[in-house]
């Protein structure tokens, strides 16, 4: 524990961690299983182009999440451009702008627009009002972001998406495992797309999932997913290759097999973060919405800096002093960041709680890295850090 | 070559799988490379990506396997990608002359090309090959040049390499940039300089049908820093650093495992040059004698990977290549045609650019990729050599037999 000014490394104190501790997730099956797993492909000689371990893979998602149709794909990234394209979308899709930038790029990629709506003050997502208030008439389509464990309440967005006429499909890249509105994530919309990158709940190191109950919009995502795979063959506007290999595929097995135990490992740490953060005034985590299960992907919080008396940039630097490498999810905000910043009209397009919440969000490691031990260390620091705020405040700016 | 023999050959029509007799091969051959390097080497490097937990994002192995491949084409800079497809992408939009649209790309070529230029935001302007090489050159390419053209796209053909230098100072001369499509010249010199090292970028597949497996992968060379730092950039969203996106960017990035695989099969790669060279030779022996198959020579003046093996049918083959596919295709033996259909000749729903492309549209119906790679023996290869011979010797009495439509 952090007693005096002087122990905090920012002071010259020394670290906590010697070596940076991310934010997650990271999980990794053991050296056993991961060598037994690459030589079963090496000795079917089969790598890529959708082969057996992809194809069980497929099935068992599908299997899990209750859907027709589960269409593996390079990552998430890819997925969300696959998707758009399938959809024939050519004009503007609103989406929440506090989501990571993949979630617009991907619509950039696929020749449609962005349109960026607000989120909710309570909830921390999209929901029908924060999407109501921002619409216009030549909206074509509707993407909500399910985030940090959370969803934008899935159902309601439905009913919203239905009574505009837009088509809707979900970012669900870091709801994997969550289940909402009484089914597992992943059969809301017209598809929903995961992402398996390492920092995600399942993991295939790089790697991202289109599930969807509509026949004939898998038939297509295959065909532009690339010739492997693709079933029946049928008109798609471009091709793009979002094939996963066989080695992606052995990760997101061995993963699946591991999923119940790493979220009940989030859920561990996740409450004892609660349990040390308990009372600090200003400083308030994340707790998950909208769901009847949580994944607990991450642990965010918001900082209020007058009542907690440092700003959550000042948390930031002095927790990465400390070995913490915690992240300031979504700075400055996807309609803040190139190219999305050039369109942004001044006065225009206000998006009050985004913008708040793009200043005051930290997210804190979570995962594979951390023990219970190691959250204790990290709460503890942020509760000295607030014994000792303005002198850290004044520290921090020389 | 002595030593090589064969299984089965055949000895009467009826021995043909299309016409009932037993296939050559019961576990298909095909003209994808898939060369697995050594198990051990593999886990080995695993270990370094496995100890740091780093799995993705520019990792341990990543940056090791551009660093190899800097030296190995004797370059300044490498940049690793998910695929090549989004390597050619990210390439192309960064290397576009900004206010202009037209790529010039030749038309018979990889089969998604067209669509990773559109990808790109940019236009497909298909360019005619010479008949020889079947590879673009300056005239060519420079005939398709307006005011438009925002980048010359150069593909190398399957055997041998374009005439980089040309192509390289008709870029010069026209201002434009140029970026090479050398997927299939990894291995490759072209006038006695590594292919790697010409022109403003050059584009590789790590795909496990290429000279270096990573299950699935890519990379761009170029000796340009920015373009390099660029290209970095877009294929992480843009990030140059944490929380500040620099351009429009996506997710091409290598994961770790896939370089682990890379680097494994770069190992090898020598050892994998010298076994295609072996099977080219049988090839090419073989099919010396064999009236209408022609096995298209590797220029050895220069340093060729021998990874795909390709035959003209010429025309004193019998029968049609759509006939012949179909009989090698029965046989086990999964030949595939030469860049067919055409680019041009495809409907897309985007634009394309396309003038007077009749002799690709002649060439795109007269060549076939023959089975090779790792898991194709010599002795595999005389026997698809000996079938070819059968071909040719009986292929009037076997068009007879399917429909009567030998040529």
């Amino acid at each position: 524990v952090k007693h005096a000014l002087s122990d905090f490394a920012i002071c010259g104190g020394p670290p906590i961690f010697e070596k940076d501790v991310p934010v997650g997730q990271l999980y990794f099956p053991d050296w056993e299983r991961y060598s037994e797993g690459m030589r079963g492909i090496f000795d079917r000689e089969y790598y890529t182009n959708h082969g057996p371990l992809a194809r069980e893979l497929e099935e068992r998602v599908a299997e899990l999440l209750g859907v027709r149709h589960a269409l593996c794909v390079t990552n998430g990234t890819i997925a969300l451009m696959m998707a758009a394209i399938a959809l024939e979308i050519k004009g503007k899709v609103l989406i929440p702008a506090f989501t990571f930038i993949a979630t617009a790029q991907s619509l950039t990629w696929a020749g449609a627009q962005p349109l960026f709506c607000d989120i909710d003050a309570r909830t921390y997502q999209m929901t029908p009002s924060t999407a109501g208030a921002a619409w216009e008439e030549d909206v074509e389509a509707v993407l909500p972001v399910n985030l940090w464990g959370s969803t934008c309440g899935p159902t309601a967005l439905e009913d919203f998406a239905a009574r505009k006429g837009a088509k809707l499909y979900f970012d669900s890249a870091q709801a994997f495992g969550i289940v909402a509105d009484g089914r597992p994530v992943g059969s809301f919309g017209t598809l929903e797309v995961f992402s398996f990158h390492a920092t995600k709940t399942l993991s295939s190191a790089e790697g991202g999932c289109i599930t969807t109950n509509d026949d004939a919009l898998a038939s297509r995502l295959r065909n532009i997913r690339s010739s492997y795979g693709a079933g029946e063959t049928v008109a798609v506007p471009i091709t793009a290759n979002g094939r996963f290999s066989e080695a992606q595929a052995c990760l997101a097995l061995l993963s699946l097999d591991d999923l119940d135990a790493h979220i009940k490992q989030n859920q561990t740490l996740f409450q004892r973060y609660l349990d040390g953060l308990a009372g600090l005034g200003g400083l308030t985590v994340f707790e998950p919405v909208n769901v009847d299960r949580s994944n607990y992907q991450s642990l965010a919080c918001e900082v209020d800096a007058d009542e907690f008396g440092l700003s959550r940039d000042d948390l930031w630097q002095l927790l990465r002093a400390e070995g913490v490498n915690a992240r300031r999810y979504f700075y400055p905000g996807a309609h803040r960041s190139e190219p999305y910043n050039r369109t942004l009209q001044p006065g225009a397009g206000s998006l009050p709680t985004t913008d708040r919440l793009c200043r005051r969000v930290l997210q804190l490691p979570l995962g594979s890295f951390v023990s219970e031990e190691m959250v204790d260390q990290i709460t503890d620091l942020v509760r000295s850090a607030v014994t000792h705020a303005p002198e850290l405040a004044r520290a921090l700016r020389g | 070559l002595a030593q090589v023999t064969t299984t089965s050959a055949k000895q009467e029509l009826g021995d043909l799988a299309i016409f009932g007799g037993q296939a050559t091969f019961s576990r298909v051959r095909s003209t994808s490379n898939l060369v697995q390097p050594d198990f051990e080497r593999f886990l080995h490097y695993s270990r370094t990506f496995f100890d740091a937990r780093h799995y993705s994002n520019a990792g341990p192995l990543s940056r090791r396997l551009e660093q190899q491949l800097t030296a190995f084409h004797e370059v300044e800079h490498c940049v690793a990608f998910s695929s090549g497809f989004w390597g050619l992408v990210l390439a192309a939009r960064a290397l576009a002359l900004p206010d202009r649209h037209e790529v010039i790309m030749p038309s018979l070529t990889y089969r998604r090309m067209g669509d990773a230029v559109a990808l790109a935001g940019l236009v497909p302007h298909f360019c005619e090959v010479d008949e020889n090489t079947l590879a673009p050159t300056a005239a060519t390419m420079s005939a398709c040049i307006n005011n438009s053209t925002a980048l010359l796209l150069a593909a190398h053909p399957i055997v041998n390499t374009c005439d980089a230098v040309s192509l390289g100072e008709l870029a010069t001369d026209a201002g434009l940039p140029i970026l090479f499509d050398s997927v299939e010249s990894v291995y490759e010199t072209s006038q006695g300089r590594r292919v790697g090292s010409f022109a403003d970028a050059e584009l590789f597949s790590m795909h496990a049908s290429k000279l270096v497996n990573g299950f699935e992968g890519g990379y761009v060379t170029t000796p340009d820093r920015v373009l390099a730092a660029r290209l970095r950039d877009m294929r992480g969203f843009g990030f140059r650093v944490q929380d500040r996106v620099e351009c429009l960017g996506t997710n091409a990035k290598l994961n770790e495992v896939h370089a682990a695989m890379a680097l494994a099969s770069l190992d090898d790669v020598d050892a994998q040059v010298a076994k295609n060279r072996a099977r080219y030779r049988v090839y090419s022996d073989r099919l010396a004698g064999v009236e209408g198959a022609r096995v298209v020579p590797f220029d050895e003046q220069q340093r060729p990977g021998y990874k795909t093996v390709v035959a003209e049918l010429t025309p004193a083959w019998p029968l049609s290549r759509a006939q012949t596919l179909e009989i090698l295709h029965a046989e086990g033996m999964l030949a595939r045609p030469y860049y067919a259909p055409a680019l041009h000749t495809k409907h897309t729903s985007y634009p394309t650019v396309a003038s007077d492309l009749s002799m690709t549209e002649m060439l795109a119906e007269r060549f076939m990729l023959l089975p090779c790679g790792y898991q194709t023996s010599e002795a595999d290869v005389a026997s698809i050599c000996d079938l070819l011979a059968f071909l040719s010797a009986h292929g009037a009495a076997i068009g007879t037999r399917t429909s009567g439509a030998s040529r």
